[in-house]
């Protein structure tokens, strides 16, 4: 029984997500200076990220047949790492446009965003609902008490969801610190990180224990149906180009 | 506007080491920037007195105003080279009074388990 030490706690969570964002903001200092970039606009563009990123989370999930109004939903709604991406992915673009910056960010806040990931989803698997009942001995039992603060049924062994996104956070961040280099275009590792989160999350979506809006499905989850395509088109021109070319020269 | 005197014109093209131009402080913008976000949020949602939400300036359309006009502010200083990073610091802080500050998520999550 692994429990939730600090169900419901606003402060724990929030800590988290601020540590989790300092965490990516430093990274991305270093790696910009690892990377010898030297450009002013560089700043402003993480700030349009952040900024427009957390707006989004905020606002893009929004949900108005609660009738709430969204001055209340700014304060007490819900917050979404989807909707934050959307944001922050508007954000940037609309930085780079009004600096005038052109070339490609992605490489450089991809490993930074994964990393936040990894720390604010901490936050969340100390304070949320964990996920569905599970028969795996993995589970986490919440008490009576802890069920009652987060909606979840108590004694039972539930998927902790949370930790299997830290997992592959984790795993991303580790894997883009090894390839980040070596991948051919600029922008290709955020375009990899970005599918790969899509795709993952899509299928752990079906253990989180998130509201079923439609034939099974969350809100998030068909939100993803909708933009994995845009996904896979865009990994499929960065995978698929350079091998078609080689087989056209193979074939001439 | 002169708004390229104190810093040169930024360029990509050079990848090694230099002096990168300040264009103000990050640090003071960020944290100023939440920290008058945080007073204007307890400003607005205490001064009534509880229940909070339904009386103070946050219950209408106008609760965004005095935010759209920080964000306005800190997008010009942000794109403006000698002010680029107080304005990226302020558009940090303002993030992380977006995601950190008033109402949380946990707190929404224990309203709807009572």
């Amino acid at each position: 029984m692994i429990g939730l030490p600090f169900a419901g706690n606003g402060l724990v969570h929030a800590g988290l997500v601020g540590l989790g964002i300092g965490a990516a903001l430093l990274f991305y200092a270093y790696e910009k200076r690892r990377r010898g970039l030297t450009d002013p606009r560089l700043w402003p563009i993480a700030g349009f990220a952040v900024a427009f990123g957390a707006i989004g989370s905020r606002v893009l999930t929004w949900d108005v047949f609660r009738q709430v109004s969204l001055a209340d939903w700014w304060g007490n709604g819900d917050r979404s790492i989807l909707a934050g991406l959307v944001g922050a992915w508007f954000g940037v673009h609309l930085g780079k446009r009004l600096t005038g910056y052109r070339e490609s960010t992605g490489d450089l806040l991809a490993p930074a965003v994964a990393l936040a990931l990894v720390i604010g989803r901490v936050g969340c698997l100390l304070t949320e609902l964990p996920g569905t009942p599970t028969g795996g001995s993995w589970g986490i039992v919440l008490t009576p008490a802890q069920a009652a603060l987060t909606g979840a049924p108590a004694g039972v062994a539930l998927h902790p969801s949370f930790a299997y996104e830290i997992f592959f956070h984790l795993a991303a961040f580790a894997l883009m610190w090894r390839f980040r280099d070596r991948l051919p275009h600029p922008g290709d590792l955020f375009i990899c990180f970005v599918s790969a989160y899509a795709v993952f999350r899509f299928f752990v979506e079906f253990v989180r224990g998130n509201e079923v809006l439609w034939l099974g499905m969350s809100r998030p989850q068909w939100f993803l149906l909708a933009v994995l395509p845009l996904l896979v088109w865009r990994t499929w021109r960065m995978f698929g180009t350079p091998l078609r070319r080689e087989v056209e020269g193979t074939s001439a | 506007m002169s708004e390229d005197q104190g810093t040169p014109p930024p360029t990509e093209r050079g990848r090694g080491r230099q002096r990168e131009p300040r264009g103000g402080y990050l640090g003071i913008g960020t944290a100023s920037g939440a920290l008058v976000l945080y007073i204007l949020y307890l400003w607005a949602t205490i001064r009534d007195g509880p229940p909070p939400w339904p009386n103070s300036i946050f219950a209408g359309p106008a609760a965004f105003v005095p935010v759209a006009v920080y964000l306005g502010v800190a997008v010009v200083l942000a794109i403006e080279p000698r002010t680029s990073r107080t304005g990226a610091g302020m558009l940090i802080g303002l993030g992380i009074f977006t995601l950190l500050g008033g109402g949380l998520c946990v707190g929404a999550l224990v309203q709807a388990g009572r």
